[in-house]
């Protein structure tokens, strides 16, 4: 089955322009001039239900504005979306239900209170009765290894701690689908390897589709089966993870090419 | 349509309200805890209101020095119109303080977390702060409203009131704020109308004659919120205690309306350069 | 002296975006005036009559006035940005540049003010014309004396709220005091004139920094004379001297406590 289904989706922004100087101030009080961007442009793809895809691509890309149509937070100007069989746009709480998302640099923590409390709070915004809440709580306590600070206020925590937090925030309610907006930012490497190497093991045990950004060629190289870049709106390239480590067996690192890519306006350079 | 269906329904109803309460009454107590962690804080913010908003007493004095009335309220009447602002205006910010910053969470794209959560989006974000000076006013409307409440029916008609008035001061920031959905500069007058709104309220209305007294029944709302509740307090009257219900009401379910009309331009706008 | 005079242009350019915003503010100018025109007017009930030496127009005029200082001042920007700095971590890095951080949070607010003042004092100006009539007697010729009177009070205001915004240094947050010092100033010298208050409490009131303020310039407004005024600038001059005194002697204990506990 697939868990996102993408149809030539589109959305564009306007942006406000001020020319520089005090002339220039006082004139975008006068004549505010904006100009339109295509954030995203007509973009289309599938991902199967289990499968860790990576969307990458540089900065403004569309890589954030793509997931946030896709998780019902943005209404797309054209196209049609499908997760899990639900359009966001006109069932974004019965979606909510079954999505988890993760923004590595936005907190969904209070960052006051302990992670247990945090957890608490989370299963009654999924509705979990308590009971259940606290088995699901301990089991995940115990996978993300959080047993040592789950009783720390989260602003005591370090990143790595935090993240892992976030994470199992996000799981509280065994979402069919993860969203995770560049989880690894920040992080040391050996961090880095822990929160992919969980990453992994929740897509394996319990076949969560994982749509994750990133800007980590770590990231993509060692958790995904396939890889979708996209630069300015547009998908310039999607393979499977395969084709792409059969160029780097060619001599060229992977870093190399996705650079190529994110450089050249055509995509498709390097291969 | 069967009766088993329509029970089910209603059970589910039922079921989903008692999740949504849950989840807000968790947000309030913790943002108590967060501004309980630090205690000193905590308390010299709440003491310190209280005495700002007993400092306005000067002024009384000496107005009232100079004439035995302004406009038909003595001192007595003027500290119930205080403590009926100050009830309702606390309560409004400790319980929905977010709701006064709604400008900015739409301009700067912070809506976005309560988006993606299975539960009312606009509960999510009003609930999610608290404002500890708040306390400090609303106690200091308790602590007035218990030594000059003692007129009319005063006290068993002001936590009625009390609610009405926190209804209307919040519906009417949600109100203005929800404006700015539409207009990016709304932010500064929906904060104007609401500090309007606590300036008129804390001054008698008698004062008031012709067009401003209109606007302060119908336009800003202090008229519902806290001048007809005072008067009702001294001298009870049916048909004005059922105005200031159906008032409170209204302007509830309007805001209501806007600001869902609003989140729905939020989703589909293109407007906001911070969200890319 | 010349990174103060850029640090001011760019901060005049920001507010400049802002025009609209105060625009805006002058809604609550006027709920304000509304209210206190609405007031006078059903204290004063005999047309002439007086009130502690002044008139109902002049009553008027100084609560316009006052409120003009007040709402030109907006003295949470202030004492809040200081708050912000020292809480936030951020005076770490504001400290060794090179100019004095409290002189750079003054000439950053005096670029916000700049902005704002003419406007509120054009607003201001029409609208005392438009509802009350002329100030009765208003000397042209000592016009700049007193807008010199208004800036060095905004300046003096700003002094004594910088300090406040210091105590940020010893308490997690100075925003309760700077609510009292508001109200003080904003009961005792901003909506009645200091005469209106019993005669035993106006030499003290006179020693407070709300002299300078509010009341000093409005009064010179309403009811100028050359004696008053020399009066005024003097005690402002004063209150100067001594507020950057304040400010300096604070920052520098403040600083010193930093060092210590290491913020």
């Amino acid at each position: 089955m697939q868990a996102i289904k993408a149809e030539n989706l589109s959305k564009s922004f306007r942006v406000k322009r001020k020319e520089k100087g005090m002339r220039g101030s006082i004139r975008a009080i006068l004549h505010p001039q904006t100009e339109e961007i295509k954030a995203v442009d007509g973009v289309s793809f599938t991902v199967e239900e289990g499968e860790i895809l990576a969307f990458i691509g540089p900065n403004g890309a569309g890589k954030s504005t793509t997931i946030k149509m896709l998780t019902g937070i943005l209404y797309p100007d054209g196209g049609k979306v499908e997760v899990l069989g639900i359009d966001p746009v006109k069932k974004r709480k019965q979606l909510a239900y079954h999505i988890g998302t993760v923004f590595g640099q936005k907190e969904q923590l209070w960052t006051h209170l302990t992670p247990y409390d945090n957890f608490q709070f989370f299963s009654a915004i999924y509705d979990i009765p308590d009971r259940e809440a606290r088995k699901r709580i301990l089991e995940l306590a115990d996978c993300f290894e959080l047993g040592a600070f789950i009783n720390t206020p989260v602003r005591n925590l370090s990143l790595g701690q935090r993240i892992r937090c976030e994470i199992v925030a996000s799981l509280i309610h065994k979402p069919r689908v993860l969203f995770l907006d560049e989880p690894t930012i920040g992080l040391d490497p050996v961090v880095k390897e822990t929160i992919r190497s969980l990453i992994r093991q929740m897509n394996e045990e319990m076949h969560t589709t994982i749509f994750l950004t990133s800007h980590d060629v770590g990231d993509i190289e060692k958790l995904c089966k396939r890889v979708v870049i996209v630069n300015a709106g547009k998908i310039v390239l999607d393979e499977p993870m395969e084709h792409l480590r059969n160029a780097d067996l060619a001599g060229i690192p992977l870093e190399n090419i996705i650079m190529e890519i994110y450089k050249s306006e055509e995509g498709r350079a390097g291969l | 349509m069967s009766m088993e269906a329509d029970r089910t329904r209603a059970d589910l109803m039922f079921a989903a309200v008692k999740n949504q309460l849950r989840v807000s009454l968790l947000s309030v107590k913790y943002n108590m805890m967060r501004e309980m962690v630090n205690k000193v804080t905590f308390v010299t913010n709440i003491i310190f209101m209280m005495l700002n908003n007993a400092t306005i007493l000067v002024q009384w004095i000496i107005l009232f020095h100079l004439r035995e009335e302004v406009g038909g309220y003595t001192l007595k009447e003027i500290m119930l119109l205080w403590g009926m602002t100050a009830a309702s205006y606390g309560l409004s910010h400790i319980l929905f303080a977010r709701v006064f910053f709604l400008p900015e969470l739409v301009i700067s794209g912070k809506l976005d977390a309560y988006l993606v959560q299975p539960k009312s989006v606009l509960l999510g974000i009003m609930t999610s702060a608290t404002d500890i000076s708040a306390i400090g006013d609303f106690l200091y409307g308790l602590l007035v409203i218990g030594i000059f409440g003692h007129q009319g029916r005063g006290l068993y008609l002001f936590p009625l009131f009390l609610i009405t008035g926190t209804v209307i001061f919040t519906a009417f920031a949600l109100l203005m704020g929800s404006l700015s959905f539409w207009f990016v500069r709304m932010d500064m007058l929906g904060r104007q109308m609401m500090l309007g709104m606590v300036s008129f309220a804390t001054y008698p209305d008698g004062i008031f004659k012709g067009v401003s007294r209109f606007l302060l029944y119908f336009i800003i709302p202090v008229g519902m919120a806290v001048y007809h509740p005072v008067h009702l307090m001294i001298r009870f009257d049916k048909g004005m205690l059922f105005t200031v219900l159906g008032y409170a009401l209204l302007l509830g379910t309007v805001s209501v309306a806007v600001f869902y009309r609003g989140l729905r331009r939020y989703a589909s706008s293109s407007l906001m350069e911070a969200r890319m | 002296m010349r990174k103060y005079a850029v640090i001011y242009r760019s901060v005049c350019m920001e507010n400049l975006q802002y025009a609209a915003n105060i625009v805006m503010g002058f809604a609550s100018y006027f709920v304000f005036i509304f209210i206190f025109i609405m007031l006078w007017n059903y204290i004063y009930q005999m047309p002439g009559e007086v009130i502690a030496g002044y008139t109902k127009e002049q009553m008027i005029w100084y609560v316009m006035m006052t409120e003009m200082i007040w709402f030109a001042s907006n003295s949470a920007s202030v004492a809040g940005s200081v708050t912000t700095d020292i809480r936030g971590g951020n005076i770490a890095y504001l400290m060794n540049k090179p100019y004095h951080y409290t002189l750079y949070i003054l000439t950053k607010y005096t670029g916000e003010w700049s902005i704002r003042l003419p406007m509120y004092a054009l607003l201001a100006a029409a609208a005392g014309i438009g509802m009350v009539g002329a100030v009765p007697g208003f000397p042209i010729s000592r016009l700049p004396l007193m807008i010199l009177c208004v800036i060095l009070g905004i300046t003096v205001n700003a002094v004594f709220l910088i300090c406040i915004g210091l105590l940020s240094f010893w308490i997690e947050d100075a925003t309760p005091f700077r609510w009292l010092y508001d109200k003080l100033i904003l009961v005792v010298g901003t909506i009645f004139p200091i005469e209106i208050f019993p005669e035993a409490l106006q030499p003290f009131f006179k020693l407070t920094p709300i002299y300078t303020v509010c009341y000093g310039p409005a009064k010179l407004i309403v009811d100028f004379s050359d004696s008053k005024c020399v009066e005024i600038l003097l005690a402002q001059v004063l209150y100067l001297a001594a507020g950057c005194g304040l400010m300096f002697y604070t920052y520098r204990k403040g600083v010193r406590k930093l060092y210590v506990n290491g913020g």
